[in-house]
């Protein structure tokens, strides 16, 4: 028999398994979705409107808490959006840094990924696991920027202070630690046939459309296409680093996104060694820059990108010459991900599989609303 | 020396088909191309640049307030996946008259943006659809990312600080004193 | 031995097994209400392991014990955390987590985030930091623990004596006001 009513239902913004303080309106038939509508906004903190009232050094420390799972890469790009327009220099050293502290924290981003798409198909086992082992990366990052969450330490001209005396063996410590506890991962969740059967063919992106949709990151390497900005526009030395931008993968479900980021936390950790390795040993890592009340920059606009653990992280930076910034647009990869996207293929899924499928996605309300 | 060759294509082709609705084109770096068109033009020049030159992915639309020039400037970034190239295409529209064409039956996601700048900047499109709301509720001042929204008077009214705060002082004035620096209008008016 | 009790003895040992009760189990919400909340999962998983304090998380209002406002509150999510904390069962805790919770913290100008949270729901524990460490979330709760022991962590109570305050409070922010009214 079959029931024409539908029922609205609200997932979130208190819901455990919604991936943070967001809401998905949900009208089903049955068990299945036939309309999805995100509502964001609680969130917001008016990031681009302090800005305007911050001078550029200021502006720096605000900036990583736009999105709290990853805030590497929004200082790497407002830190690169002032270092184009004004011209400066950064050093060799402060480069290679830059890219160590990107990769650790897509590491430590992916592994708080094992832990939320496993949990949300019912695996608590990993992410006991994984979220615990993050701590190893959390601790390298307390030791050289003091923070365990918030870095604020690549900042324009450069990266706030050198390398600690014996810090590379301690990366290449917990690298090989890592390294070793992902086939355990392997073990409980990807030859799992319950993880298997949540995720195979769902949350399908269909791959002719998904460059047009917008989609970025690893959901659209998961479709078949080899998009990364570290190979595409790459910024600091990664033409310089061997890795590989997965495209094998295709099925184009949170099942193939599953993989890639399987894929992609090993070549992050590859990438990390040859940083080690390529990395000289002494050398400045700032470029100082003048009295931060009165540094202004010159007027322009530039536009940077940077790939984070869900996709591309772009910042357009504008500057009218004064010591205020005139505006940073923020865009972030969950922007597209988590509204129309999201809206579009969650019609015909199970409303089990929701939360899976927010969590392929990355959707990670604060860099929606800022 | 970087290789621009694609690049200049891109601003040859346009200027071939487009002649003068096109200004301001250049080269800024390499892959990133910046151009300014108007607001009667900028359908078709999107419409151009993805179905003929290949530019398929909207990065971004970006919107900044130039208040002292009494217009807004909206710039849309495409990609383009092949050439891995940039474009940055800007409109100017008037600020007291804020009205723009709506492109998101070009691509589904600009209606998130155009959505987020009706909000934020009170800018309307032309047949957008979709809730008034996006991010705030129940909003009745101006739209916040406005140059002339002063966040702190707002903040000063309906919010209330603990005490503890009477001590801070404005840094870039009491560094201006020492100095005995005049300091410049703009930075007395957003550096608090 | 023909000791009997008198009323006033009495309730104090049940009200000394109640809150002992109380302390050694406390379910908080999970509700991710600001970038707090990044700082919950290593808190609750295998290193620092919250739950060996008898703390665990509790998936509904109806079923929890206290509500972690987890950083800043815009207005639209206060409206939600207020119903969320109204819908709540006696008695319930709430802990203030981060800066931005105290005064403001990091955005103390902006125009969407409130200031003072214990103007608007009773706050019987703060943590301060930006973020606080995990430990640091311990240590609020094991705060909350010894203050519930004693008997002295009535937010609750004080929120139900003074509603007229809080709802004034409440409604001079949330425009649309369009709440259901317990009955308490």
């Amino acid at each position: 028999m079959r029931n024409e009513k539908t029922t609205t239902i609200y997932l979130g913004p208190q819901h455990p398994g919604i991936t943070g303080n967001m809401m998905v309106k949900l009208e089903i038939q049955g068990d299945t979705v036939v309309k999805a509508e995100t509502h964001i906004g609680y969130l917001h903190r008016g990031f681009e409107k302090l800005m305007e009232r911050r001078n550029w050094l200021q502006s720096f420390t605000i900036v990583c808490r736009i999105c709290v799972p990853e805030p590497d890469p929004n200082e790497e790009n407002y830190a690169r959006g002032v270092e184009e327009i004004e011209g400066r220099e950064v050093p060799e050293k402060a480069r290679w840094i830059r890219m160590l502290v990107l990769e650790l924290a897509r590491i430590q981003a992916y592994l708080l990924w094992y832990g939320g798409q496993s949990g949300s198909a019912g695996l608590y086992t990993i992410g006991q696991w994984s979220v615990g082992d993050r701590n190893y990366v959390l601790d390298l990052f307390e030791e050289l920027t003091g923070g365990r969450v918030y870095h604020m330490y690549i900042w324009p001209g450069g990266v706030r202070r050198d390398l600690p005396k014996g810090f590379k063996s301690r990366v290449a410590k917990v690298m090989d630690y890592i390294e070793k506890r992902l086939d355990d991962y392997d073990r409980v969740m990807f030859d799992n046939a319950v993880f298997q059967k949540r995720t195979q063919g769902i949350g399908y992106i269909p791959p002719e459309k998904a460059i047009e949709w917008g989609v970025v990151g690893p959901p659209l390497r998961a479709a078949g296409i080899a998009s990364d900005v570290r190979k595409d526009d790459p910024y600091e030395f990664y033409d310089q680093v061997d890795f590989v931008v997965p495209d094998m993968y295709n099925t184009s479900d949170v099942w193939a996104r599953a993989l890639v980021r399987r894929f992609e936390i090993r070549q992050s950790i590859n990438i990390v060694r040859q940083i080690l390795d390529k990395m000289p040993d002494k050398g400045p890592v700032w470029n100082k820059i003048p009295n931060p009340h009165k540094w202004r920059i010159p007027r322009g606009e530039a536009y940077v990108k940077t790939e984070s653990a869900r996709g591309e992280f772009g910042y357009y930076v504008v500057s009218d010459g004064s010591e205020h910034p005139r505006r940073i647009h923020v865009r972030g990869p969950a922007y597209v991900h988590g509204i129309t996207l999201l809206e579009k293929i969650l019609v015909g899924q199970n409303i089990a599989d929701v939360s899976v499928i927010m969590n392929s996605l990355g959707t990670c309300p604060p860099e929606m609303e800022r | 020396m970087a290789d621009l060759t694609y690049e200049n294509k891109v601003i040859l082709e346009m200027r071939e088909h487009f002649r003068d609705k096109i200004i301001e084109t250049r080269v800024q770096r390499e892959r990133r191309v910046v151009m300014r068109t108007s607001k009667d033009n900028i359908e078709s020049v999107l419409l151009f640049l993805k179905e003929k030159m290949g530019f398929l992915h909207l990065s971004h639309i970006g919107c900044v307030d130039w208040m002292e020039e009494n217009r807004f400037e909206i710039v849309y970034i495409l990609w383009h996946p092949q050439e891995k190239i940039n474009v940055l295409v800007k409109v100017d529209i008037d600020r007291l008259n804020p009205v723009a064409p709506n492109i998101d039956y070009i691509w589904p996601q600009a209606n998130t943006y155009e959505r987020e700048m009706r909000e934020m900047f009170g800018i309307e499109f032309e047949g957008l659809v979709g809730p008034r709301e996006l991010i705030l509720e129940d909003w009745d001042d101006l739209p916040p990312m406005r140059r002339d929204f002063d966040t702190l008077h707002y903040v000063m009214e309906n919010y209330s600080f603990r005490s503890g705060r009477e001590d801070a002082q404005n840094v870039r004035e009491v560094i201006a004193n020492r100095t005995g620096e005049e300091i410049p209008e703009f930075a007395k008016k957003y550096s608090r | 031995m023909n000791y009997v009790l008198n009323d006033r003895e009495s309730a104090k040992i049940v009200e000394f097994i109640k809150n002992f009760a109380r302390k050694n189990s406390l379910w908080v919400l999970a509700y991710g209400t600001g970038c707090g909340a990044i700082e919950i999962p290593p808190t609750m998983t295998s290193r620092y392991d919250a739950e060996r304090f008898s703390v665990r998380g509790a998936a509904t209002p109806r079923q929890a014990d206290v509500l972690l406002i987890t950083g800043y509150l815009s207005v639209k999510t206060l409206k939600r955390v207020i119903r969320s904390y109204e819908q709540m069962q006696d008695p319930k805790y709430v802990i203030g987590f981060g800066s931005c919770t105290i005064n403001g913290g990091m955005y103390w100008d902006s125009y969407n985030t409130i200031k003072q949270l214990d103007l608007y729901i009773p706050v019987d524990v703060y943590i301060n930091g930006c973020m606080p460490r995990p430990e640091a979330v311990l240590a609020g709760f094991a705060k909350l623990q010894e203050l519930i022991g004693r008997g002295q962590a009535n937010g609750w109570r004080h929120y139900k004596e003074n509603l007229e305050w809080y709802r004034q409070n409440q409604r001079k922010l949330i425009k649309n006001w369009k709440m259901p009214d317990y009955n308490w």
